[in-house]
């Protein structure tokens, strides 16, 4: 199983959204969109951990942190994001962080 | 490390074809479950696109559409132009959308001559005049909406008095209401509302009668409002007079007699949530007949009360320190989902060891296979 965390993006609530409305018209049952779900959860984990090679640095100062469940979420302010090409500022930044370590994987089945 | 994989330097130009490659890996894995469950294979095409409008319209990604929508969405404004023609040409007047509000299967095209002779004896300019809008039987299951940005458009009253908005929810219905989209930076947003004769003879299928003096979002099939509404099926024309009356009745009251040449229901812009916690401002901005009572109610409680309490706001006002409000009025909360490889602390300096991160940054979605930052506590 991998990680339900990147349902919270464009895509996945893009995805989300439009599975609703399908599930709204009836013309696909929850459970179906369930798996459809899942699928993606795999699909960006391995996309993202394969297909993507690029660094970002960011500084700024940190408003708060947590550690619970083995999930870090910070709420960084002033925040710069620096890539090699691209400067960008925000802010306030939320970062939500799940363990990366492969052998930490969720284990609660929906 | 970096010739190996050929990738473009800029990372925003990543963005799309690795979404585009996620989106082609999950439609085509679960193709096959929707085949067991006996879903058809058109559903899934609809998912594919519903997902990717969303994508587009969400505008987080840059350059997103395939050369299929890009021309599809050529073909929509083209489309558009020559409807806009067309229905000039039969005097009826139309609005155009903004490129961006304007999606491929929301266009709405004009086109119904009872309610153009209609209209132009209630004496309106064509500045003024509401877009009234007539599907023709041959459109297909997509509704097609045609606005314009930025002009102001009345309630219209027909010649007996009544104020008509039609929303059709079947695909027959030959007349439709066209409602654009809040446009938080305009001060006044555009409200369309049609008003309709009562058309017995020339309506067997109008399904619903909505009197809208706010806005309405239309998205696809679905349509979300925040003031009466009323859909259906009209099973006969006497019956849907009645409804008609009735909304009618409440319409006017609602407005309160607004002078026909000036959008009121425009000058008062709230958003679009209804309050619920409670009613400690003054100005009473709902349309809705009810909650305009209780906030009338709640409003003399408190002046009674002010006398010898302060209001409820300032109260605990002190204990709060953080500056929330302020920003939550940003448009998109930046949010950063990756993994941690490692986070690190030394008293109060921090760092972070990040990877597979999926960033939305000012609206835009950037993505990274590592990050790593440096924050004071």
């Amino acid at each position: 199983m991998a990680y339900q965390l990147y349902r919270n993006t464009t895509l996945g609530n893009s995805l989300q959204e439009s599975l609703d409305e399908l599930i709204q018209t009836q013309q696909i049952t929850p459970q179906l969109a369930l798996q459809v779900l899942l699928q993606f959860d795999k699909a960006i984990n391995t996309a993202l951990a394969n297909r993507v090679r690029n660094r970002v640095n960011f500084k700024g100062s940190l408003n708060t942190y947590r550690f619970c469940d083995n999930v870090w979420t910070f709420v960084l302010n002033d925040v710069e994001f620096r890539e090699v090409t691209d400067l960008v500022k925000v802010d306030k930044v939320k970062i939500v962080a799940c363990d990366g370590k492969k052998t930490a994987f969720e284990t609660d089945v929906v | 490390m970096s010739n190996q994989l050929n990738l473009p330097q800029v990372d925003s130009n990543q963005v799309p074809k690795l979404y585009r490659s996620v989106i082609e890996d999950v439609i085509n894995e679960v193709r096959e479950l929707f085949l067991d469950e006996g879903v058809d294979e058109q559903v899934l095409m609809e998912l594919k696109t519903l997902w990717e409008n969303k994508l587009m319209q969400s505008k987080a990604v840059e350059g997103f559409n395939t050369e299929e929508q890009a021309a599809l969405q050529a073909a929509a404004q083209q489309q558009a132009q020559q409807a806009q023609q067309a229905t000039q040409q039969a005097q009826t007047q139309q609005v155009l959308l903004p490129p961006q509000q304007q999606a491929p299967q929301q266009q709405v095209i004009v086109q119904d001559p009872k309610i153009l002779q209609h209209m132009s004896a209630t004496g309106m300019s064509a500045a003024t005049t509401a877009a009234t809008l007539a599907l023709p039987t041959g459109i297909g299951p997509y509704q097609q909406l045609i606005t314009s940005q930025g002009q102001i458009l009345q309630v219209l009253r027909a010649a007996n008095g009544t104020q008509y908005i039609i929303q059709p929810q079947q695909q027959m219905v030959l007349q439709q209401q066209v409602l654009p989209q809040m446009q938080p930076g305009g001060g006044q947003a555009p409200v369309i509302q049609q008003v309709l004769a009562p058309l017995q003879g020339g309506l067997p299928q109008q399904t619903g009668v909505i009197i809208q003096p706010q806005q309405v979002i239309l998205t696809g099939n679905k349509v979300q409002q925040n003031a009466q509404v009323q859909g259906g099926a009209a099973p006969g024309g006497q019956q849907q007079q009645q409804q008609i009356q009735q909304q009618v009745q409440q319409v006017q009251q609602v407005q309160g007699g607004a002078a026909p040449g000036v959008p009121q229901q425009q000058q008062q812009q709230p958003p679009m949530m209804l309050q619920v916690d409670g009613a400690g401002d003054t100005s009473s901005e709902e349309e809705d007949e009810e909650e305009e009572y209780d906030e009338e109610e709640d409003e003399e409680k408190e002046k009674d009360g002010e006398d010898g309490q302060v209001e409820e706001e300032p109260l605990n006002s002190e204990d709060d320190v953080s500056d929330e409000e302020d920003q939550e009025l940003f448009d998109t909360e930046n949010v950063v989902v990756c993994q941690y490889d490692k986070i690190h602390r030394s008293k109060n300096k921090w760092k972070f060891h990040l990877k597979d991160g999926i960033m939305n940054l000012n609206g835009r979605d950037y993505v990274f296979s590592k990050a790593i930052g440096d924050a004071e506590w």
